[in-house]
């Protein structure tokens, strides 16, 4: 453990004394402050969102954070093995007491919390949509962690493809595909998936390719989020009808009206993705007022964990040496 | 302070690298094809060939990066394949083209490079003994940017001393420095030597080499081709050639006509003459003196080392 704190001890001391970061987190924080700005402008103007402004910006705010991340990332992980490399830095570090995981490790630590001072930036804009009203403090946190814990899975994926290819720039080049592939990917897969599948099913099909869709760090920030609260005057139970003139109360519902059910962000995609997972055309509900179905964020989160632990195993392996096998033109010093 | 504060003493006795058969293939190519090489406790032992002849890949299984395809290899008394982490803790590698994190401080840089040798506490201490031995008080808090090229190798060089190794490997550390860094690096390698390490340096340029080691080893296509102590190489008679400088180049030209001597024609660095011997050398100089002739200087133009590598390493060098 004390060489993984070694590790990540210096790392985060070049990286803060590099300077490029100051600017990056000045751009990013003016970035969100105008979002929020201008999200805020928006919500204002509409009448019907009157309740529920900080529902509106806190969910805007927190996915429009996660893509910034996203963006941000690869940039300032995407080669940080294989850059060591080019600079003659890396060799001089094997060959010490350091093992390959406390290099993986300490790596992976300081790329996670750099990231993570990114988020702190937003704690003000955070305060100001609790202010705001209708953001409990529960949603905030499981947000935060959320959001925290995916940073470390996409932190770990870009430290594997560093550690993999030998070219900084291609590593580079492949983080931000492989962002891509979790976000806009997913839902590549599962449009095509869902269209293969359709037709002979008496469902749409998405009942089963949901899975696709499970990964994307979008819908797993959404899905997990708890449910923001509605004013009650919103609300009334639903008893959903079976089709056949029966009724099934054990599954009665709170239906809750207002607009601010289909305007929270966070809870229309996860609203989405649950009524995708339960066959649509098999619920009387549409479109879902309130979340019904199975949860799929604790599938997608899982398998973006086992991936990011997959990619962490990876780093460490291609850090050990003495090495026997080396990609061509890979100088080792 | 003294070097002898800065490594721990060993009796030196015995190699610190022993090398037999060590072959090592990068796909089609054969960078070691068998190579033998020992360097012993209390010496510095040069590694000496053209680029390319595998210096840097021993250099590298030596160091516990590189694992060789065949043969036997011992650092410090371990296997370098099998026991890389007792070796590590015994051997101290600069690399031919190394970077510092260009944002650390010199006495940052060394601190670090303690924690992670895992000294804990005492790397502080160590740190400050080592700025002072490779002559960086001034520049301790200065980011290591500032640092001329031959202050971050001395930093790099020291660096690789912080957990008192037994066995130091050192690629190609003279390139690229100026004649005075040179010469400092040459003391602090010979100190090294001096406390019991064994000490390792290669280079393409046997110059380098001459000056700093006790034996150096010839590499060519990835075999060692022979080697020499340089206080053999020194004794060791030979032709070769002299050369020659007067105050006056057509009385050192005739007189060397008159007694029969072979020679080039006289150009602004001098006259050259291949001499038999070291004795023959003598006499000649004697015979010019006699005749009155200005001689100024009179020096063999290559060693018998650079001679025997040339030779060794035929015409690629």
């Amino acid at each position: 453990m004390r060489g993984v704190l070694t590790v990540a001890r210096l790392e985060l001391t070049v990286r803060v004394r590099a300077g490029r970061w100051r600017w990056l987190l000045a751009g990013w924080f003016v970035i969100l402050v105008l979002f929020t700005l201008l999200l805020r402008l928006a919500v204002g103007r509409s009448p019907d969102l009157a309740g529920s402004s900080g529902t509106v910006m806190y969910g805007g705010l927190q996915l429009f954070q996660l893509a910034l991340a996203l963006l941000v990332v690869p940039a300032l992980t995407g080669q940080s093995i294989n850059g060591d490399r080019e600079r003659g830095t890396l060799g001089v570090l094997q060959v010490t007491n350091l093992t390959p995981f406390d290099i993986a490790a300490g790596k992976l630590l300081a790329a996670w919390g750099t990231a993570c001072v990114f988020l702190l930036t937003s704690a003000p804009l955070v305060a100001w949509s609790m202010i705001e009203g209708g953001v409990p403090a529960v949603r905030v946190v499981a947000v935060t962690v959320v959001l925290v814990v995916l940073l470390a899975v996409v932190c770990s994926i870009c430290l594997g493809l560093s550690s993999l290819l030998a070219r900084s720039t291609t590593s580079s080049v492949l983080s931000y595909l492989a962002v891509f592939a979790l976000t806009i990917g997913t839902l590549v897969v599962f449009g095509l998936a869902t269209a293969l599948t359709a037709p002979g099913n008496s469902g749409s099909g998405t009942e089963t390719t949901w899975v696709f869709l499970a990964p994307n760090p979008f819908v797993i920030l959404a899905d997990a989020a708890p449910v923001a609260p509605l004013p009650p005057e919103h609300c009334h139970y639903v008893v959903p009808d079976n089709g056949m003139g029966g009724q099934f109360p054990s599954i009665a519902a709170e239906v809750c009206t207002s607009v601010s059910t289909n305007v929270d962000p966070l809870g229309t995609i996860s609203r989405s993705v649950r009524q995708l997972r339960t066959d649509p055309n098999a619920s009387s509900f549409s479109p879902q007022p309130v979340r019904s179905g199975g949860l799929v964020w604790p599938y997608g989160l899982g398998f973006d964990l086992c991936l990011g632990a997959l990619m962490l195993v990876v780093t460490t392996r291609r850090l050990r040496t003495p090495r026997r096998v080396l990609a061509r033109g890979v100088r080792l010093a | 302070m003294t070097v002898h504060e800065v490594v721990t003493e060993h009796s030196a006795v015995g190699d610190g690298v022993s090398a037999r058969g060590v072959r090592r293939r990068f796909g089609a190519v054969e960078a070691l094809r068998g190579v033998d090489f020992t360097a012993a406790y209390g010496e510095v032992t040069g590694m000496v060939g053209p680029n390319g002849a595998g210096k840097t890949t021993l250099l590298l299984v030596l160091a516990t990066l590189l694992a060789r395809d065949a043969g036997d290899v011992l650092v410090a008394g371990r296997d370098p394949d099998r026991q890389a982490r007792a070796v590590r803790g015994q051997m101290g590698w600069v690399p031919d083209a190394f970077g510092i994190y260009d944002n650390l401080t010199a006495h940052e840089y060394l601190r670090f490079a303690g924690a992670a040798y895992g000294l804990g506490r005492e790397s502080g201490a160590r740190a400050d003994e080592l700025i002072e031995l490779a002559r960086l008080k001034e520049f301790s808090d200065q980011p290591v940017h500032v640092l001329s090229r031959g202050q971050k190798q001395r930093l790099g060089f020291v660096r690789a001393l912080v957990h008192r190794p037994r066995v130091l490997l050192l690629d190609e550390p003279a390139a690229g420095l100026d004649p005075y860094s040179r010469v400092e690096l040459r003391g602090l390698v010979r100190q090294l030597a001096a406390a019991g390490a064994a000490v390792v340096v290669s280079s393409h340029v046997l110059s380098d080499l001459e000056q700093m080691a006790d034996r150096v080893v010839f590499f060519d296509h990835g075999v060692a081709v022979g080697e020499r102590r340089i206080d053999d190489a020194v004794r060791v008679a030979g032709p070769r050639l002299w050369r020659l400088w007067a105050l006056n180049a057509a009385e050192l030209v005739a007189a060397l006509d008159s007694h029969g001597y072979a020679h080039t024609p006289p150009t602004a660095l001098g006259v050259d003459v291949e001499l038999d011997s070291d004795v023959a050398a003598a006499g000649l100089l004697a015979g010019l003196v006699r005749d009155g002739v200005p001689v100024v200087s009179c020096a063999p133009l290559t060693s018998t080392l650079e001679a025997t590598y040339l030779q060794l390493t035929g015409e690629q060098a």
